[in-house]
């Protein structure tokens, strides 16, 4: 199996539409052993939904802007397994004054919480699994993302946070690889996940990217974002490290819509 | 039937999210008892698994009132005796 004997750490499981829950679920399927982190008052429904998936992980807390929490989770993950083949970072956040159209107003404050939570923890988060993972032989870190790249409707700080979050990995990249670590993301199209319903303005997104994308997408089903990070976290690209992938329909790669079809 | 299936979702409240309980009503929103969006994922889960119905995420938004919530648990066929 794809996953076999996998050691995994995977954050951001809130619930079954989680992309989270979607990776869990197939690489339980493909023969890995998970731990879950949930943050806060979502560590409660991290343990209620752990019991869905087809063999029910211990959940472990984590609030990735927290030091402690990294000194416990590495410790307790050392105890556990020694070593840690995989880390799923999909960990985001922003303050509602950050997000929905009001760019040019927000607060630093608000801005900094962005960044904070969902572009410098991927760093620091990698850096106190590094050990870990060298004792895996160095094992990959797959964060999710969003097309970085370019401005969007409502993403607004976010936006600007996932832009980070691309430079961030190709520095854990360079500073992972040379004991081994492949770090990479996946940018996903737009998924009705509880984060993107937080968002005022990002069915606007959605609603285009279904028609631009060759291969057509569904904002409803995770399951294509969550088999490609799982083929990231296998042996199967073990040349590929400081990419990001995308894992969109092709939505990316197309300057605009085709034209309705005649019929 | 729907009025033991209100007593349940009221349980869910006091017990899971703090409500205190002259607050709840038919007529309370989700707002008036304090509780978020995430407040809203883990209230769905909870009584997915106290009363043996799914909500789905579309229908959870959707929910104005206390009332609402247990018109839709009802309608569902949810089981008030269990538990």
């Amino acid at each position: 199996m794809l996953l076999e004997g996998k050691r995994l750490v995977v954050t951001g499981v809130l619930n079954e539409q989680s992309i989270a829950f979607s990776v869990a679920r197939l690489a339980q399927e493909a023969g890995a052993e998970l731990v879950l982190t949930g943050f806060g008052r979502g560590l409660r429904i991290t343990e209620r939904i752990a019991k869905r998936l087809p063999e029910p992980p211990p959940v472990l807390e984590l609030d990735v802007t927290v030091a402690e929490h990294h000194q416990r989770l590495a410790a307790d993950l050392g105890e556990r397994w020694g070593a840690v083949d995989g880390l799923v970072h999909a960990v985001a956040f922003a303050p509602e004054a950050a997000l929905g159209g009001s760019f040019l107003d927000t607060a630093w404050e608000d801005a900094a919480t962005a960044l904070h939570v969902s572009t410098y923890s991927f760093a620091s988060l990698s850096a106190s699994l590094a050990p870990l993972l060298r004792a895996a032989g160095g094992g990959a870190v797959v964060g999710l993302d969003f097309d970085g790249t370019r401005a969007w409707p409502a993403y607004d700080w976010m936006g600007v946070a996932k832009a980070g979050l691309e430079a961030t990995s190709r520095y854990v990249a360079r500073d992972l690889g040379p004991q081994g670590t492949r770090v990479n993301l996946v940018a996903a199209g737009p998924l009705r996940t509880v984060a993107a319903k937080g968002i005022d303005g990002f069915e606007d997104i959605e609603r285009s990217w279904g028609a631009q994308a060759p291969l057509g997408w569904d904002v409803t089903d995770a399951e294509p974002v969550a088999r490609t990070v799982c083929a990231l976290l296998s042996d199967w690209l073990p040349a590929t490290t400081g990419m990001v992938v995308h894992a969109d329909g092709g939505a990316h790669a197309i300057g605009a819509p085709p034209p309705p079809a005649s019929s | 039937m729907s009025s033991s299936v209100y007593d349940r979702v009221s349980k869910i409240l006091v017990e899971n999210f703090g409500v205190e309980e002259d607050k709840i009503s038919s007529e309370a929103t989700f707002e008036d008892l304090d509780l978020d969006s995430l407040d809203l994922v883990e209230f769905s889960l909870a009584a997915e698994e106290e009363l043996g119905v799914r909500i789905e995420d579309e229908e959870a938004e959707a929910l104005g009132t206390l009332g609402d919530a247990v018109k839709l648990l009802a309608d569902k066929g949810a089981d008030p005796s269990d538990g």
